[in-house]
């Protein structure tokens, strides 16, 4: 009897057979990966690059914004900027929306964050509530508190009645007006702030702020000198968001306003608005728009040098 | 073949997203053959014109089953939606045009003065709606007669007789009684909807000279005739004749107040008293012609109200004719103007103003009161409005002086005077 050495042998065990190696998908590699990205592009081309470029060329004409035909004016529409005292004043609201929103939505958006980055109880929930706004339409937003403020059937005169006040009329005057339109932006975005100044703060090592215990800095040295300077980068982040979003103000004012009494609480996004349709000069609505752009970015650049500035000096 | 996917792939999304951004189209041929036409309105859903249209449209199909009236209804951005629609060469086949059938939309409408109605055009409307030429370019459905509305209720409170406003002396001695009263004189709305401007094109007849007029159709802006008019506005606010949430104030505000007897008076289009009805069907409102600022007589301020045009390019002009011949059939435009609430703009219909027929038997088809046209469509160049509203906005809210006010229409006039000359 012959004994098969296979029978005998040992069970062996047999490797699993490898997995084929992975090939990258010869559809898209190499340089025709990029192309995937051209859909993308095409969006950005048709809806930002395109519009860009025809407002910067509309803004040399005299079009009124509908007709077939429109004259070329030259600068005269970015002269006229200069010399037209409804976009000076106009301006300066705007930039009261701006700098003010930002003021307030850092003020308000670092205190949230360090109340709310503790171990405190309902913290979630009181995040969601304080961020919740910035998921709603500002349309909406301003509908909301156009109801509050309304004269004859607003909440707060209904109050004020209540208490044996008189009724007041909130958004008559630029004061109120601007003041209830910058608070109303404010409430709404101050969950972005927050948001940004809680990630800066929840990346602050522990042991930085262990050590300035050990070496005896009460709380308030210690947000200043460890937590202040390491939150720069959150601080530059949501100073260049804000301005931004308050310098395009357009909607709350809308709603709220509608610009008046006069252009007195308009921003220059509202004015841009009213001067393309209602007053129907497309061109200069345009030179409007290029100088807002221009305004925004170099606000932006300057902000940004100057925190980065800061941050370097610091470190 | 692994390159001819890649290209298929790419030229689907290019295509969906070219598809997203350029989807709007006007009408043409429906996938059944029908010749599809599209009716861009400026009503609400729940408008009774829009529900006329619905029915008179509905009729026209059953006649015609090879056309299809593709209805679009209106709101409140109807102006500048348009606006961009002209612009992207992308007009509905048929239009409201809201009281500007001839200075903004005639380079895009047909002529209409060779139709079968053309006939029974009023001729009230012809300095409005027709140009040099004598063509016009809108089916005017209705025409615009409106005054100084009027809560009858207070004024009699007040002891006030209606009749007898017929000067702006008598309708400020008739503003200081209501006032006594502890009414509001005049209800106003804020900015967002133009009753400020309104309030020039109401008292502005009575504010400049023939000579000062014929200036101004020249191109010289009058700034201190403007400035005086504008001052009439200033003191309207400091001797309290304006409601205190004025600048917050809408049109749903102005007609409950009118409504509930809270403020007298209103320079307003009859619409808003019929919005005024909503709130209070019993409220005895009424119009009467305006006393004027001079000392002349007292007019009505009038002209294009409710008006279709026709795209000069569309693919269907001749049904869109057709569909406006049906509209001007006599039952039709009477059934379509009653819904508006104004008299008719066909001379072969007949108007149902309810409870506004008696002010229109007595100061309009009595012919005995002078019907003056819109100030701003006529005496400023097409743009001014936004203009008249903010300045006239601002020195109500006591945000600018008269001057101020009328030296920044001066700017204005001169800026849209030299473009439309252009």
């Amino acid at each position: 009897m012959t004994t098969d050495v296979l029978d005998t042998a040992p069970p062996r065990s047999v490797p699993p057979a490898a997995p084929p190696p992975r090939r990258r998908s010869g559809r898209f590699r190499g340089a025709s990966i990029n192309l995937l990205a051209l859909p993308a592009l095409l969006l950005f081309a048709v809806f930002t690059i395109y519009p860009l470029i025809s407002g910067v060329a509309i803004s040399f004409s005299d079009w009124d914004g509908y007709s077939a035909d429109s004259n070329p004016v030259g600068g005269a529409n970015y002269l006229r900027l200069f010399t037209d005292d409804t976009f000076r004043a106009v301006l300066i609201t705007t930039f009261i929306y701006g700098i003010g929103s930002t003021v307030v939505q850092q003020v308000l958006g670092l205190g949230l964050a360090l109340a709310l980055d503790g171990k405190l109880a309902g913290r979630g929930v009181a995040r969601a509530i304080i961020y919740l706004p910035v998921l709603v339409s500002p349309i909406v937003m301003g509908t909301f508190y156009y109801l509050l403020f309304q004269y004859n059937t607003g909440a707060f005169n209904d109050v004020v009645v209540a208490f044996g006040g008189e009724r007041q009329a909130w958004l008559s005057t630029q004061g109120g007006g601007v003041t209830i339109i910058l608070a109303v932006n404010s409430i709404q975005f101050v969950g972005t702030s927050m948001i940004i100044y809680l990630a800066g703060l929840q990346g602050i090592a522990p042991e930085y702020i262990e050590a300035a215990i050990l070496d005896g800095a009460n709380a308030g040295q210690r947000f200043r000198h460890v937590v202040l300077p390491l939150l720069q980068p959150a601080f530059a982040t949501s100073v260049v968001l804000n301005l931004i979003g308050g310098l395009k103000l357009f909607d709350v004012i809308q709603v709220l306003t509608g610009g008046g009494p006069g252009t007195s609480t308009s921003s220059v996004s509202t004015l841009i608005g009213r001067t393309y349709f209602d007053a129907q000069s497309a061109g200069y609505s345009a030179a409007m728009g290029v100088a807002l752009f221009f305004i925004i970015a170099v606000l932006t650049i300057l902000a940004n040098g100057a925190l980065n500035r800061r941050r370097l000096e610091q470190q | 073949m692994k390159s001819r996917s890649l290209a298929a792939t790419l030229a689907a999304s290019t295509a969906l997203v070219l598809a997203g951004s350029l989807s709007a189209c006007s009408g043409g041929s429906g996938t059944d053959g029908k010749a599809v036409l599209e009716f861009q309105t400026a009503q609400s859903v729940d408008s009774p014109v829009y529900a006329q249209l619905e029915a008179i449209t509905a009729a026209f199909e059953e006649e015609n089953p090879d056309v299809d009236i593709d209805l679009k209804t209106g709101a409140d951005d109807y102006e500048p939606q348009m606006k961009v629609r002209l612009a992207a060469r992308n007009a509905p086949d048929i239009w409201a045009t809201h009281g500007w059938s001839l200075l903004r939309y005639s380079q895009f409408l047909a002529p209409l003065q060779d139709e079968p109605w053309a006939e029974n055009f009023d001729d009230v409307l012809e300095p409005v709606m027709k140009n040099d030429s004598g063509e016009f370019f809108a089916l005017p459905v209705t025409t615009s007669a409106s005054g100084l509305i009027y809560n009858r209720t207070v004024l009699e409170d007040a002891g006030v007789d209606p009749a007898g406003l017929t000067s702006w002396d008598a309708l400020a001695d008739a503003a200081e009684a209501v006032k006594a009263n502890g009414v509001v004189p005049f209800s106003l709305a804020g900015s967002k909807d133009g009753s400020a401007g309104n309030l020039v094109d109401w008292i502005a007849p009575g504010g400049f000279t023939d000579d000062e007029l014929a200036k101004m159709s020249d191109g010289e802006f009058q700034e201190d005739a403007y400035a005086d008019l504008l001052g009439v506005l200033a003191d309207m606010k400091t001797d309290g004749w304006t409601n205190v949430d004025y600048t917050s104030a809408t049109g749903d505000d102005m007609a409950r107040s009118l409504a509930e007897g809270t403020s007298a008076f209103a320079l307003s289009t009859n619409a808003l008293v019929t919005l005024a009805w909503t709130y209070n069907p019993d409220a005895d409102l009424s119009y009467m012609p305006v006393p004027p600022l001079d000392g002349g007589d007292p007019y009505l301020i009038g002209g294009e109200d409710t008006a279709f045009g026709v795209a000069k390019d569309g693919d269907n002009v001749e049904i869109a004719k057709e569909y406006l011949a049906f509209l001007a059939q006599p039952e039709n435009a009477s059934a379509l103007a009653a819904a508006v609430g104004n008299p008719p703009g066909l001379t072969n219909a007949e108007p149902d103003l309810g409870a506004l027929t008696d002010p229109f038997e007595q100061y309009v088809a009595s012919g005995t009161v002078p019907l003056e046209p819109f100030f701003d469509r006529v005496y400023l160049p097409n743009g001014m409005w936004d203009s008249v509203v903010t300045t006239a906005d601002g020195v109500l809210a006591a945000q600018s002086t008269p001057a101020e006010g009328a030296a920044k229409m001066a700017g204005d006039f001169d800026t849209l005077f030299s473009q439309s000359s252009n």
